[in-house]
């Protein structure tokens, strides 16, 4: 058994350059699915330390269903029964020097004591002395802030530094350790609703609960209370969709890396075909050989492995702060901290890459245990059988793919059985490219003859007749091709419909503060409405819950956007803002798919009075939010919640006003000094852009390292033919073709299967499109992406295949170039 | 177990026993075997009704052309194949009722192969190769190897990979593969098919001097009659049946063979 096992595995050293590729080959799926994971598991490791931290010993908090509190509340606090301790707390963001938006907590220093007395006490110095003297500047100063450390470091401040800040020059007093890691200001909470213009206001109130029920019932009228697992679950809903997608596209990074293992694994056994039948003569089981040949394909899924978790860690390093950009950008702040290196980490990527390992090669494996010795050792040619397995494989392929499409079209929500749909159309059609290579051969024939001549010919030759290694390669390389088509179309048609939306919805010739943490003072707004020909729309967006699940509820100007938008409806026109203005609300379609509710139906919202109950008069397509939007008039939500804060204020004028550039130069100088950012239409919407842009770079890295593995797929099916036919290639110079010719023929094998794998792609790319688009996206985030194909993606993708193709060929032809010329006819 | 007269088996009814000598349960016996490939009516039949014995010690030369079933009879007896009809009988053992365990454990311990390409292990060296016979057989000892690698001449090459030893060398280390466990029978598929005249020559005489030596008993299927002169009986495969050399029958043959332009081979050599 060791001799047999010694045997086999002694091709790993002497096919270096094809085990190299195997082994890239796996590390870069390995890394893929890793470097999504780890990203994944540091934004909810970072989010989950961040509220831990944040909530210290609290058990609950309580806040407004909208907008910030009198702090009038707190006297009622002192006196009820069922409350422990509790700090008022402002929790606001700012953006610093670097352009970075970072958490600000406005606290009292000595209510706060009792909810997070680690941070009291880590706030200050340990010298008693000094530790005074901050603690009274803390209180005193009003611009004075207590830093993380951390991110001091990162800014090299030290006490005593100024900080710039888009509300003004801060004084850092000192610094306190984070363990959580997220960057952090504090500030006394009175300095602090004078930095954000709140007097008299907070955000929320931490609270130590003796006891909940009671205290829910004397607060439950205009007032949110949760407790600290209510929170966390509200955030982790939030970004349940994004989650998935991520997991879902490492998944499919990692399918590509299976074909391509599978590719290399089948390979392995052709290659040991004949070993295996001298092994059978000399008397060694079939077990003998497959435990040999499982040794040699785990020891891959481990070296593979570990390399991919090293390759995964540092990829992860970079998508930390890309995915919590993201989630900053869509869903709330997060600033994540990438994980520590551990040693759990490569003992994850030998259990994937030997998992992927084995996966990939279980129909090689079972092709090794059926394995006929006498076939085996005389060679016989195995070509018709070929025909009939590539024919049976493509029947099973189509099975599969009828199944999928019955998955599709059961009345279901679930994204789980999507995904797995999708798998399944993807693998099922891989299972065809054999068959198509058949029947394609013909023309690939002509089309390689044309290119190549003679080589050309023989080129197309070798790819029908070689179908176990060419069609897995070309089959791994379309589904990678296929993704890069896919993605390109699905998020070109989601920027088409954005910008069609965007056009139809914000209309306005002026924002201000949009996408800003700065809002807008209600004085400015009445100061900018009391001008002359000009009408203004304020707009407040703020997240509630309906049903124990997350979603928006915004507010607006109806009057103002029903003469100056046009807005997106699902059905009807703009007759529907008389409603509105009347106090009916209108929902985003991403609310009525969500909570199943419709035009004409009736809501409940928990206002400042209660349960108020709200008529949906319409349905509108909306992308600002997967979870939901409830829109209503500015009057309806002042009466509701009280809440007079204002987010973002545009501003719109006739196009025919000839003081049109004045009035907005003016409005300009005025916002700016009151140090709200403007923007116009055209940068308001390339704002709107650039996040779109940032959220899909998580895609696009996806999509390319599925290409890259993909590459390593033909480059190893082309090694692999080289070898294999390195006794051919005796006859071949027998026969009087020059070495420029056979490297010829090798280039024209990797483009001939470059070519059917970006033939394939196109097609099946554009249903993975479609499928993307009217399934995944819609169950996943319940908006409509309206499809429009576009030239672009297939020309990229085209090019990738031709110097992917190339590229992979440059090595197989560099060993001919050295080898070919002294190659004899002779038996391996 | 009762003497029995050792006989030439052939189709006819008549037997001819050369001499008259007490002999012990043949090593192989094949009772009517046929191999047909496809369906029975219309595929190729590879053996039709084939029948011989093997007695221990014996070398004996299988001559056919290619195509003859020759090849195809060598899988049979060494249980990598399964016959259509018929059966074989290993040291007394129905071959089919052994099962795949059975006969795998056959090929370890009673069998060795020789092979007309040799069929060596890329990977492992010489003395792997050869070892590697005695690891499967559950005997493993090193010194066997190298014993067994210095008999066929080899001494001194123990290290060296079958893409370092020449086409002789590299079937010389075949037999010693095939010889090491002190098998019952060697089946040996056209040991000779690869070599030049003059190498092959050489390979005959160690195969067949090291089988008598060792009383195995050696099956040389090949296409040459320069075996002929180092076998005890020589046997013919025509069109997948077997033919003792002296037959009529193939005797007829081989003058139309002559007769049509055929070259003629040289007379066989008794023992």
């Amino acid at each position: 058994m060791r001799t047999v096992t010694r045997s086999f595995l002694r091709y790993l050293v002497r096919r270096r350059s094809l085990s190299l590729l195997q082994l890239m080959g796996i590390a870069f799926g390995v890394a893929a699915s890793l470097g999504m994971a780890f990203s994944a598991m540091s934004a909810l490791a970072s989010f989950t330390h961040a509220i831990e931290y944040l909530q210290g010993k609290s058990t609950h908090s309580l806040e407004r269903n909208a907008g910030p509190m009198d702090e009038a509340i707190l006297q009622g606090l002192i006196s009820d029964p069922s409350v422990e301790s509790f700090s008022p707390v402002i929790d606001r963001r700012l953006r610093v020097a670097d352009g970075s938006q970072i958490r600000i907590l406005g606290i009292d220093p000595f209510l706060d004591t009792a909810i997070r007395p680690e941070l009291a006490r880590t706030s200050f110095s340990d010298d008693r002395r000094k530790g005074s003297e901050e603690s009274l500047s803390f209180v005193l100063e009003e611009k004075a802030v207590l830093m993380e450390a951390g991110m001091a470091q990162h800014l090299n401040l030290a006490a005593g530094s100024k900080i710039w800040s888009s509300h003004g020059e801060l004084e850092v007093i000192g610094t306190f350790p984070n363990p959580s890691g997220e960057p952090l200001l504090l500030m006394d909470i009175a300095h602090a609703q004078k930095l954000f213009n709140m007097p008299g206001l907070i955000d929320r109130v931490d609270l130590v609960l003796a006891e909940e029920q009671e205290f829910r019932n004397r607060w439950k009228t205009g007032f949110q209370i949760k407790s600290n697992r209510q929170r966390q679950e509200t955030f982790t809903a939030m970004l349940g969709a994004f989650r998935l997608n991520l997991e879902a596209l490492s998944l499919m990074a990692l399918f590509v890396a299976v074909f391509l293992i599978y590719n290399t694994t089948m390979f392995a056994v052709v290659s040991r075909r004949r070993d295996a039948g001298i092994l059978r003569s000399l008397g060694a089981s079939r077990g003998e050989i497959i435990l040999a040949f499982m040794t040699e394909i785990l020891i891959f899924g481990v070296i593979g492995g570990a390399v991919g978790s090293v390759m995964g860690y540092i990829l992860s390093r970079l998508l930390t702060e890309v995915i919590g950009g993201t989630i900053s950008n869509l869903y709330f702040f997060l600033r994540p901290v990438p994980l520590a290196w551990s040693f759990w980490m490569p003992a994850a990527g030998v259990l994937i890459g030997c998992g992927a390992s084995v996966l990939g090669s279980i129909f090689p494996l079972i092709e090794l245990a059926r394995l006929d010795p006498v076939k085996a050792l005389y060679g016989r040619s195995v070509s018709r059988r070929g025909d009939l397995a590539a024919k049976k494989v493509a029947a099973s392929g189509m099975l599969i793919l009828l199944l999928s499409a019955a998955v599709f079209l059961l009345p279901s929500n679930s994204i789980y059985t999507a995904y797995g749909a999708l798998f399944g159309v993807l693998f099922g059609l891989s299972l065809l490219t054999g068959y198509i290579v058949i029947v394609c051969s013909p023309f690939l024939t002509g089309f390689l003859t044309g290119l190549g001549g003679i080589p050309g010919k023989i080129a197309a030759g070798n790819i029908r007749r070689n179908l176990g290694r060419t069609a897995v390669a070309v089959a791994a390389f379309m589904v990678a091709l296929s993704m890069s088509v896919g993605l390109s179309l699905m998020i070109g048609s989601f920027r088409e419909s954005l910008l069609w939306w965007m056009d139809r919805q914000f209309q306005g010739d002026l924002y201000i503060s949009n996408a800003s943490e700065k809002e807008v003072p209600e004085s400015f707004y009445l100061e900018l409405k009391s001008m002359p020909g000009i009408a203004v729309d304020a707009y407040r967006k703020t997240q509630m819950t309906y049903r124990n699940r997350p979603m928006f509820v915004s507010s607006v100007n109806a009057p103002v956007l029903q003469r100056y938008a046009s807005f997106a409806w699902l059905s009807g026109g703009d007759e529907h803002w008389e409603a509105v203005k009347k106090g009916d609300v209108i929902i985003s379609e991403s609310f009525a798919r969500n909570f199943g509710v419709g035009a004409g139906d009736i809501i409940t919202l928990e206002g400042m009075q209660g349960p108020a109950r709200l008529r949906v008069e319409a349905v509108f397509y909306d992308y600002s939010t997967e979870h939901g939007l409830v829109m209503m008039d500015r009057g309806t939500y002042l009466r509701l919640f009280a809440d007079r804060t204002i987010n973002s204020v545009a501003v719109f004028l006739d196009p025919g006003n000839p003081r049109r550039p004045h009035i907005l130069d003016q409005i300009r100088q005025k916002a700016r000094q009151h140090g709200l950012p403007v923007s116009n239409r055209e940068q308001f919407y390339g704002n709107i852009l650039a996040i779109f842009d940032s959220t899909f770079a998580i895609t696009r890295s996806m999509r390319f390292l599925a290409i890259i593995i993909a590459f390593f797929g033909i480059a190893g099916a082309l090694m692999t033919l080289f070898l294999e036919r390195k006794s051919e290639y005796g006859i071949l110079r027998a026969l009087g073709l020059s070495t420029g010719q056979v490297a010829l023929m090798t280039l024209l094998e990797a483009i001939g299967m470059g070519i059917m794998s970006f033939l394939l792609s196109a097609g099946s790319g554009t249903l993975f499109a479609f499928i993307l688009i009217r399934v995944i996206n819609l169950r996943s985030f319940n908006w409509t992406i309206f499809f429009h194909p576009h030239l672009s993606p297939y020309l990229l993708t085209a090019l990738t295949a031709l110097l992917a193709s190339f590229g992979a060929a440059l090595y197989p032809i560099w060993m001919v170039l050295r080898t070919y010329p002294q190659m004899q006819i002779r038996d391996d | 177990m009762l003497p029995v007269l050792e006989k030439h088996a052939t189709r006819d009814a008549g037997q001819t026993v050369t001499k008259e000598e007490p002999v012990t349960t043949p090593v192989i016996r094949v009772v009517d075997l046929w191999k047909i490939y496809g369906e029975e009516t219309d595929g190729s039949m590879a053996l039709r009704g084939a029948n011989m014995e093997i007695a221990r010690g014996k070398v004996l030369a299988l001559l056919g052309r290619s195509g003859s079933g020759k090849t195809t009879l060598l899988n049979l007896l060494a249980g990598l194949d399964r016959p259509s009809r018929g059966y074989i009988e290993v040291e007394g053992r129905n071959l089919q009722s052994l099962g795949e365990k059975g006969r795998t454990l056959l090929r370890r311990t009673r069998i060795g192969f020789i092979f007309q390409f040799f069929n060596l292990i890329p990977t492992l060296s010489a003395f792997e190769n050869v070892n590697l016979a005695l690891e499967l057989a559950g005997k493993s000892t090193p010194a066997q190897a190298f014993e067994a690698l210095e008999s066929v001449g080899l001494k001194g090459k123990e290290k060296r990979y079958p893409h370092e030893l020449s086409g002789g060398e590299q079937q010389r280390v075949a037999i010693a593969r095939a010889i090491v466990k002190a098998p019952a029978l060697i089946l040996a598929d056209e040991p000779t098919g690869n070599l030049d005249t003059a190498t092959g020559l050489q390979i005959l005489e160690l195969l067949s001097s090291r089988c008598r030596d060792l009383e195995t008993s050696l099956l040389m299927v090949t296409h040459t009659s320069m075996a002929c002169r180092f076998a005890d009986r020589v046997l013919r495969m025509v069109d997948g049946v077997v033919i003792p050399e002296d037959d009529g029958e193939a005797r007829e043959i081989r003058n139309e063979k002559i007769e049509s332009g055929f070259p003629a081979e040289k007379p066989r050599h008794h023992r």
